[in-house]
């Protein structure tokens, strides 16, 4: 009888509910993520390339190889690490404890470094205090009289220092979001208990936000090892070599599987730590804090040094972000960086090809190279943006609908992988991937699909989480409910999701179009001649001692990110009218 | 006929439903309670159409609307049910209007047909006078109003409630389940209702289906549950105040509850069980007495002109009904009086004993 009846409107279930889309979005993170490491360490253990790896690690070579870049990754990693947490967790503390003047505007400022690219800075730095250890032109304060030692132009210091004003604020976003969730009523049972303000900071805040705190260790450790530009810009001049750049020279010079083998391990220590950081965190979690109604705490009253730590903190700010910007804006004008402000010319901007400039290099709107990597960067942004966001939603989507099982675990633990990848090794993995003709497919060497591919890849991890935000606004019972209605999969998407997402998505699309074409890392190893972006151009530049020409671009991948960052910021805050109140 | 056979639903090793089987008549008022993560929902979600069950059948008007062992599904929409989400899950995009109007729009009803529709819904849940307004623009109550309008909107043979009124305050909730009644009688549809409120269940119900760990613990009328509960769970779970439950070990040839010998006989002569007392059929004494138990007052509440009266000792907690209050204080020395015979028996393991 009840077969009779099942000849009616229904349909026999093949799968469990989700498994075929769990299945897909498995197959697209395995195609994107895991086989390009695999196919690294599969290509680093032929016979004839395994050598490699006693080369390496216990040849005569491998002291210049590997120990000394590596000696001098963990010096960065640990010292930019700690300054950073310092400097990151002192600002966090002046704007969300205390009752320092300009709170707001220490808040947003100290957010700033990290929208501006790294080598920014280094190019910045360069143009200060460069001497005449390499030849080349000399930086600004050489040029006003002052002698600058070797040590404060290149190699370990300025790098420590640059890459610390740039991690920061990373910092200081985690660490300032954990103590904001420090409830004034925990603050105030302490003082009622009787503690004062050095008892309440070492026994209650501190311990409640050393999650925080390690997070942000952690998190800029992984930075600073994997970063490419910083060290490539100051440290290579004088021969300080990390593992980054030095996996960078091995793949320059063609030994591609010693190369490969410096990306393994420099993927190794950095996932290491992350690792051992997320452990130390997670054996914490009791510290969750329980969100009541406690309104704002009564913010620690700094009474004389009010006045004296705004000055610290700007002084820490201002050397970050603001410094930096007028230098390599001045610097595109002036013919020569150690005299920043005089004889400013718009030569590198809009000069025709002349011989006593710049070796007759155009000015930028003339020169053919740097318009058509800033096309080439554009698409590959707006390429990157689109496709990622579609990885990106899909992915949480089907981990946020179908929780349990094995393959949503992996999905979810696949798609934080590159994480623990810094961009550089990446960027290699790539190349070995799709460098290659695979069967029937070419070899996308040289292709913006290339790029493509692997920035969505890359960035994946960031596009994952900016799909989740909107899939937990829109997701859940409000999609249910349409599709109990019995609306087909595009009706939902058109009536409720789309409407719903779009703001939200458009803004993380945004966001990643500004980390695309910001970055250097990623895309040095896969850069050519035929699909130049603007960031390796300007490293090529910079190296070739046109700084000029590299801070004149850098300027304009500035301008383009700040532009983005606003609209971005505009579309996720701007009212929405069923939002209103 | 609604029919749930034998349904099972396992998330991975979990299994949150286990073997359930309810039978109701059309236009039946069908209850699901328990506490949460009982699998009321779960199953809920199985007649919607939401999950499929891993095993068992699940049968409106004579279609196998799911059936696990055969892999057998209907689309939720073309189950002719509908389910109020305990979120609403209105979409704030939408006015008030829109919300109840789309789904009729997806129906692929005509523009005019899909106005009268419309009206006449709001009309019936009295909230015309808000269609035009955004859901984030309106309370929590008429947000609820909105979400039943959704629902009844395409007249659906079955209603679902996913536990409607725990986002409202008390009174709102009074009314609301006169209104939830109202509408029952006016769309004749058959209602599936969950709900952990024991109050809900007892005064809007036709048939209640009581669930405790994923198990069926007793399905039947208000009434049945209340005079004949099949298992201690039941009937600590139903009535206010709830009933009480006192364990008696057997000590040689007598009984004994907590330190002191009774004259009560368990059936069959249990060595552990437990007997139940309605709080009407308790006394509060200031003496002793041969059935009485020595308690701590812990609680006075007036009701209706009654007391309610709240003894603790030794972690068991006894609640009695009575005309006239003790004049002890909170703290001091009561004592429960237990009446002739218990109202019924359960076995150590919860099951009743005849």
């Amino acid at each position: 009888m009840a077969d009779a009846a099942m000849s009616g409107p229904g349909r026999r279930v093949y799968f469990q509910q989700g498994t075929v889309l769990k299945v897909m979005v498995l197959a697209i993170l395995i195609a994107l993520i895991v086989l390009p490491l695999l196919r690294t360490v599969l290509f680093t253990l032929q016979p004839e390339t395994i050598t490699a790896w006693s080369d390496v690690l216990t040849s005569r070579l491998s002291e210049n190889l590997f120990y000394k870049p590596l000696t001098n990754t963990l010096i960065i990693g640990v010292f930019v690490s700690s300054f950073c947490v310092l400097i990151g967790g002192f600002l966090a503390w002046l704007v969300v404890m205390t009752n320092v003047p300009f709170r707001k505007t220490i808040g947003v400022m100290a957010t700033l470094p990290f929208m501006i690219p790294s080598f920014a800075a280094a190019l910045a730095w360069g143009s200060l205090f460069r001497n005449d250890r390499v030849g080349g032109q000399l930086g600004w304060l050489q040029g006003l009289g002052l002698d600058i030692p070797d040590w404060l132009a290149w190699g370990m210091v300025p790098t420590l220092i640059v890459l610390t004003l740039h991690y920061f604020s990373l910092a200081f976003t985690i660490i300032a979001a954990s103590l904001a969730t420090v409830n004034s009523d925990l603050v105030e049972a302490a003082q009622i208990a009787g503690a004062k303000g050095g008892k309440i900071l070492m026994g209650i805040i501190l311990p409640v936000t050393t999650p925080a705190l390690v997070a942000a260790g952690s998190l800029c450790f992984a930075g600073a090892v994997s970063n490419f530009a910083t060290p490539a810009l100051l440290g290579l001049p004088v021969r300080m070599q990390t593992l980054s750049t030095r996996l960078f020279g091995m793949i320059e010079v063609g030994q591609v599987s010693r190369g490969y083998v410096i990306g393994i391990l420099l993927v190794l220590i950095s996932g290491a730590f992350l690792w051992a950081g997320n452990r130390i965190v997670s054996g914490r979690r009791s510290y969750a804090t329980i969100t009541g109604k406690g309104g704002r705490a009564k913010r620690f009253d700094l009474r004389g040094n009010r006045w004296p730590l705004l000055v610290v903190a700007f002084a820490i700010l201002m050397a970050a972000t603001v410094v930096p910007v007028i230098v390599l804006i001045a610097s595109s004008f002036a013919p020569s960086s150690a005299d920043l402000f005089a004889n400013w010319t718009l030569h590198y901007w809009i000069g025709e090809s002349s011989p006593d400039f710049a070796q007759g290099i155009p000015g930028i709107i003339h020169n053919n190279d740097i318009v058509r990597a800033l096309l080439v960067t554009l698409a590959l942004g707006c390429a990157v943006a689109v496709t990622g966001m579609c990885v990106g939603l899909l992915t949480s989507y089907t981990v946020a609908r179908y929780r349990e099982g094995v393959l949503s675990a992996a999905i979810t633990q696949i798609s934080f992988l590159p994480l623990l990848v810094p961009g550089i090794a990446f960027g290699a993995a790539y190349i070995a991937y799709l460098g290659a003709p695979i069967g029937p497919f070419p070899a996308l060497y040289g292709t913006i699909a290339l790029l493509v591919i692997a920035g969505t890849a890359y960035l994946l991890p960031f596009s994952v989480q900016t799909g989740r935000a909107v899939i937990q606004q829109v997701g859940g019972e409000l999609e249910e409910s349409a599709r109990i209605t019995g609306a087909s999969f595009f009706q939902r998407l058109a009536s409720i999701t789309v409407p719903l997402a779009m703001r939200g998505l458009a803004a993380g699309g945004i966001l990643v179009f500004v980390k695309i074409i910001r970055d250097l890392s990623l895309v040095v190893l896969l850069f050519t001649p035929t699909m130049p972006v603007l960031s390796v151009v300007a490293y090529r530049y910079a190296s070739e001692g046109f700084a000029q020409f590299a801070n004149a671009i850098t300027v304009i991948i500035l301008i383009i990110s700040i532009a983005a960052t606003l609209i971005a910021n505009a579309l996720q805050t701007k009212s929405q009218p069923w939002l209103k109140n | 006929m609604l029919e749930i056979k034998n349904i099972t639903k396992r998330f991975g090793h979990v299994e949150a439903v286990k073997d359930i089987s309810i039978m109701v008549p059309d236009g039946s008022f069908l209850v699901l309670l328990g506490p949460s993560g009982c699998g009321k929902t779960t199953l809920l979600r199985m007649l919607a159409g939401l999950e499929h069950p891993s095993a068992g059948q699940l049968i409106f008007a004579g279609q196998t609307v799911s059936d696990g062992d055969k892999n057998w599904t209907v689309d939720p929409a073309k189950r002719n049910s509908g389910l109020v989400f305990q979120s609403y899950a209105l979409w704030p995009h939408m006015s008030v209007r829109g919300n109840v109007e789309w789904p009729l729009k997806v129906g692929q009803m005509t523009k005019s047909e899909r106005t009268a529709r419309v009206d006449e819904v709001l009309e019936l849940l009295d909230i015309h006078q808000l269609a035009e307004r955004y859901p984030n623009e309106i309370s929590g109550g008429q947000q609820q109003r909105v979400a039943i309008a959704r629902t009844i909107a395409p007249k659906p043979g079955v209603l679902l409630f996913d536990e409607p009124l725990s986002n409202l305050d008390a009174k709102l909730r009074g009314e609301m389940r006169s209104e939830l009644m109202r509408l029952h009688r006016a769309t004749g549809a058959t209602t599936v209702y969950v709900t952990h409120d024991q109050i809900e269940a007892m005064t809007m119900a036709s048939h209640v289906a009581v669930m405790n760990h994923g198990r069926l613990q007793q399905f039947g009328t208000p009434d049945e549950l209340l005079q004949d509960p099949a298992t201690s769970f039941v009937a600590t779970f139903v009535g206010t105040p709830p009933n009480n439950m006192i364990p008696v070990l057997k000590n040689g040839s007598g009984f004994k509850v907590g330190s002191k010998h009774m004259p009560f006989a368990p059936p069959d002569e249990a060595t552990e069980s437990l007997a139940m007392f309605r709080a009407e059929a308790l006394k509060v004494n200031h003496e002793e007495s041969a059935t009485s138990l020595p308690m701590e007052l812990v609680e006075m509440s007036a009701i209706a002109g009654r007391t309610m009266v709240t003894a603790l000792r030794d972690g068991l907690r006894l609640t009695a009904i009575t005309d006239d209050p003790p004049k002890a204080g909170i703290g001091q020395t009561i004592h429960m009086e237990l009446p002739p015979e218990p109202a019924c028996w359960f076995g150590q393991d919860g099951e009743r004993l005849h």
